[in-house]
């Protein structure tokens, strides 16, 4: 990815000193990157408490990972993220599984519980500027089946949720999430 | 990689399935137990990995459209009590990266913490045995003892005592608190296993008997623990939560 900070520290040499045990290159990564990795945990698990569960979560199991950590496989910051939105991921699937929200269920037309969209998702300028190449192949989708993608990358939402949000049925949510994942894996190679 | 001309709206007919089902796996769409069979999948399947990681380099600067938001200011010095950063593990000696294993071995393999801990394990091993009375010198075969002890502090919180081959006693010394909706999940892995085993959930502070007729016998180092999993244990089969107490096993002579 893009590295969006102009300095450079180095993850990946930080994450192998966790690896060694360097108990500091883990508060290093952490001061650097929380606010970051927070802000990212918060997005999808839309709790302040949750997401501070899932960091502490994630950070514990990056110092325990550390030494499986392949830079070959992609850069340390990266996979920082993947770490925590992982965890996030899955905090939210279970606690869904855990009051029997029904993936499958038709949604209604009436008002869901979620609160709705910003605009974040529909500006193709910011997405240009911020998101490099990724931001091109978006902006080349239906902007409706963009929305899909950003709501349930950077929002959690499950395709349920997706559904009740933009008030699509559940199928066509599902049929553009696949066809718009086609699409940004031609256009981006 | 590429499938030809591909039905577009029919994943199941598409020549590369697993490329979609790991672009949601990224983007986040699977269910719990989707997610669960994806990531059970990863430990061992080269071209689904390799799915995985192209998706998550593809689609990481989304990351950067989550504003960024200030935790409170407690959540560092909780993680560094989850971790003893204060110093627990500064004297060890360097420890190096697993060198070549894959999957949940490598995983597994690859815990720092896991390091250095033996030592100091099996001298409170020693002692509690004594303290605690325990007869391991029952005749047949070699006997094993293991202290679980918090890998932040080495605290001992539990003792596993393998009164005979085809049992264990999990026997605890103290309550170990356990988070609303959460259990307490105990594994072992000998050296030479591919992966971790699942002994079942245990209850805080209660002790238990654990049949192990179905595992080969216990080895010297063969390393337990206790992590956090969900209410009902870990979906995927391997400890998915933070290890609360770890410890490798002993050969007592009686």
């Amino acid at each position: 990815m893009s590295d969006f900070h102009a300095d450079a520290f180095d993850h990946d040499a930080a994450l192998q000193a966790c690896a060694r045990g360097d108990q500091q290159a883990l508060q290093r990564l952490y001061e650097r990157e929380h606010r970051y990795l927070f802000g990212v945990a918060l997005r999808i698990v839309r709790q302040r408490q949750v997401a501070e569960d899932v960091l502490h979560d994630a950070f514990v199991s990056i110092w325990q990972r550390a030494a499986s950590f392949d830079p070959a496989r992609g850069a340390g910051r990266g996979w920082m993220f993947t770490v925590v939105r992982h965890a996030a991921l899955n905090r939210m699937r279970s606690a869904s599984r855990e009051v029997s929200l029904d993936d499958d269920e038709v949604p209604s037309d009436g008002e869901g519980g979620l609160p709705a969209g910003d605009a974040m998702t529909d500006d193709p300028f910011v997405h240009r500027a911020m998101l490099g190449r990724l931001g091109d192949c978006l902006s080349a989708l239906e902007p409706a089946r963009r929305d899909c993608v950003l709501l349930a990358y950077v929002e959690g939402c499950s395709h349920g949720e997706i559904a009740e949000r933009t008030r699509t049925p559940l199928g066509t949510v599902k049929a553009w999430i696949q066809r718009s994942l086609r699409a940004l894996r031609e256009c981006m190679g | 990689m590429t499938p030809q001309n591909p039905p577009r709206d029919d994943m199941h007919h598409d020549g590369s399935p697993d490329e979609l089902l790991a672009g949601e796996y990224v983007l986040g769409t699977l269910s719990a137990e989707a997610r669960a069979q994806v990531e059970a999948r990863l430990a061992h399947d080269v071209p689904l990995r390799a799915a995985v990681d192209a998706w998550e380099a593809r689609l990481l600067p989304l990351t950067a459209l989550a504003p960024a938001d200030e935790p409170s200011a407690d959540l560092w010095p909780r993680i560094a009590r989850s971790l003893h950063i204060a110093g627990a593990r500064a004297a060890g000696p360097a420890a190096k990266p697993a060198a070549r294993a894959d999957g949940w071995q490598r995983w597994w393999n690859s815990l720092a913490l896991w390091r250095g801990l033996a030592t100091g394990a099996v001298a409170v091993a020693l002692l509690l045995a004594v303290a605690l009375g325990f007869r391991l010198g029952a005749p047949a075969g070699p006997q094993y003892m293991v202290v679980l002890v918090a890998p932040q502090d080495k605290a001992p919180g539990w003792v596993i005592q393998a009164s005979s081959p085809r049992e264990l006693s999990l026997i605890p010394l103290g309550m170990t608190p356990v988070p609303a909706a959460r259990s307490l999940q105990f594994w072992t892995k000998a050296d030479d296993w591919s992966g971790p085993v699942s002994l079942g959930l245990v209850q805080p502070g209660e002790p238990m008997r654990v049949p192990i007729d179905r595992l080969p016998p216990l080895q010297h180092n063969q390393l337990f623990e206790l992590t956090l999993e969900p209410e009902n244990g870990s979906p995927i089969g391997r400890p998915t939560g933070p290890i609360l107490y770890i410890g490798r096993a002993v050969r007592v002579r009686g």
